[in-house]
């Protein structure tokens, strides 16, 4: 899941100052479960706008709309019938979600509520944690399904660096040792061997370093 | 305080479970006071969301109540620790735009068995007013709440209605 936080409100208001009819787009899928831009968090933006400008004595027209997904055309052609009465598009999808809208439809300046953050889980209700950084060459399958990259903060792949205490990183004592983790979860399976490999490091080159990354497979397409 | 002088509107929102009679008990209040007060029954207080709160707002509420169950006394386990923190959440989100947050209020009835909701809202209008109107309430333009059967008819897009033998000359 793609979580994001929503932009402090002194900033929403500066990037669409200049506009009086705005549709504020939530999206229904990652940033739903986040809780930064579904449904409900589309409503709360646009009540606090609007009950804003009555406060301040500025006519501003806020309409609330929520797409199931902002970054898949079939979902954003739901726009084409009403996009023409708005001045703008206050979207609260994720960044691929803001870019796919404004290609869509390239003449509507569509403004960002939301701040991407990271790709996560939801580890309890109001608690989401970064787990995976989308390296492009996943190792999971040797680390008993977690990603020292992510959650170790030294992003270690030969650890444990012999720095935690009680179980909890010494970067951030918040957070737990995801050797301490990963060695638990090896031994639990049997499998402690798997630590006896000493592993090279990462291929960067699949993150980055080459631009924006691409998936194209031929089956999928029409 | 007599709390028929305040001027300002109040919106309730509360747990049923508070006061098995709410639905007489409040109703005689919304008597009493007419359009200035509204109440909102909820079937827990948990089922309250941030947004209730602030349509209340947007929609022409001076003050806005959550009235829950007393600590550790929910029938439904935390649905007014759950109440708590979404009303502390909306008081951040009015703040941001420069709301006061006293306009939300968050308030624990007192211990079970507790006194009618019409009690409580009673003694909650009764103590000293600390807000104003809301800021944009004397800017806009007010509807009437009721327009007579006369009104209604004379105001036909904002003249004299036609009388019915010129309605057929009329551009539509």
């Amino acid at each position: 899941m793609i979580t994001a936080e929503r932009k402090p409100l002194a900033e929403i208001k500066e990037s669409i100052a200049s506009y009086r009819k705005l549709l504020i787009l939530g999206c229904g899928s990652c940033v739903a479960e986040c809780a930064s831009g579904g449904e409900k968090e589309t409503a709360l933006l646009a009540s606090q706008l609007r009950m804003d400008a009555r406060r301040e004595g500025r006519s501003l027209e806020a309409k609330e709309m929520t797409l199931d997904r902002q970054c898949v055309y079939q979902f954003i052609d739901q726009l084409a019938a009403v996009i023409g009465d708005y001045d703008a598009v206050l979207s609260l999808g994720c960044g691929a979600g803001v870019q796919a809208v404004a290609e869509v439809f390239p003449r509507t300046h569509v403004i960002p509520a939301l701040n991407t953050t990271f790709l996560g889980q939801t580890k309890q209700p109001g608690l989401w944690l970064e787990n995976c950084r989308g390296c492009g060459d996943c190792k999971l399958d040797s680390f008993a399904d977690i990603c020292p990259v992510t959650r170790c903060s030294k992003g270690l792949f030969n650890g444990p660096c012999g720095g935690s205490k009680n179980e909890k990183c010494e970067v951030d004592p918040d957070t737990p040792c995801a050797w301490q983790l990963i060695v638990t979860r090896l031994e639990e399976r049997g499998k402690l061997s798997n630590l006896e490999k000493v592993h090279p490091p990462a291929r960067w080159s699949k993150k980055e370093g080459r631009g924006p990354r691409k998936i194209a497979r031929e089956d999928q397409r029409t | 305080m007599n709390i028929k002088e305040d001027g300002l509107s109040h919106a309730f929102f509360f747990c049923q479970q508070l006061d098995s009679a709410q639905d007489l008990n409040r109703r005689s209040l919304e008597k009493e006071l007419g359009l200035r007060i509204r109440f909102f029954p909820l079937p827990c207080s948990g089922r309250i969301e941030s947004l209730h709160l602030l349509r209340a707002l947007e929609n022409g509420a001076d003050k806005v109540y959550i009235i829950t169950c007393p600590e550790g006394a929910c029938r439904h386990q935390e649905g007014n620790t759950r109440a708590k923190k979404r009303a502390a959440f909306a008081q951040r989100l009015i703040s941001e735009f420069g709301l006061e947050p006293d306009r939300l209020e968050f308030v624990e009835a007192p211990a079970l068995p507790s006194p009618s909701i019409d009690r409580v809202a009673r003694d909650l209008l009764a103590r000293e007013i600390r807000i104003a109107p809301l800021p944009w309430a004397g800017k806009e333009k007010k509807v009437p709440k009721e327009i007579s059967r006369k009104e209604r008819r004379d105001d036909y897009r904002g003249e004299k209605a036609p009388r019915r033998d010129q309605r057929e000359h009329r551009l539509l």
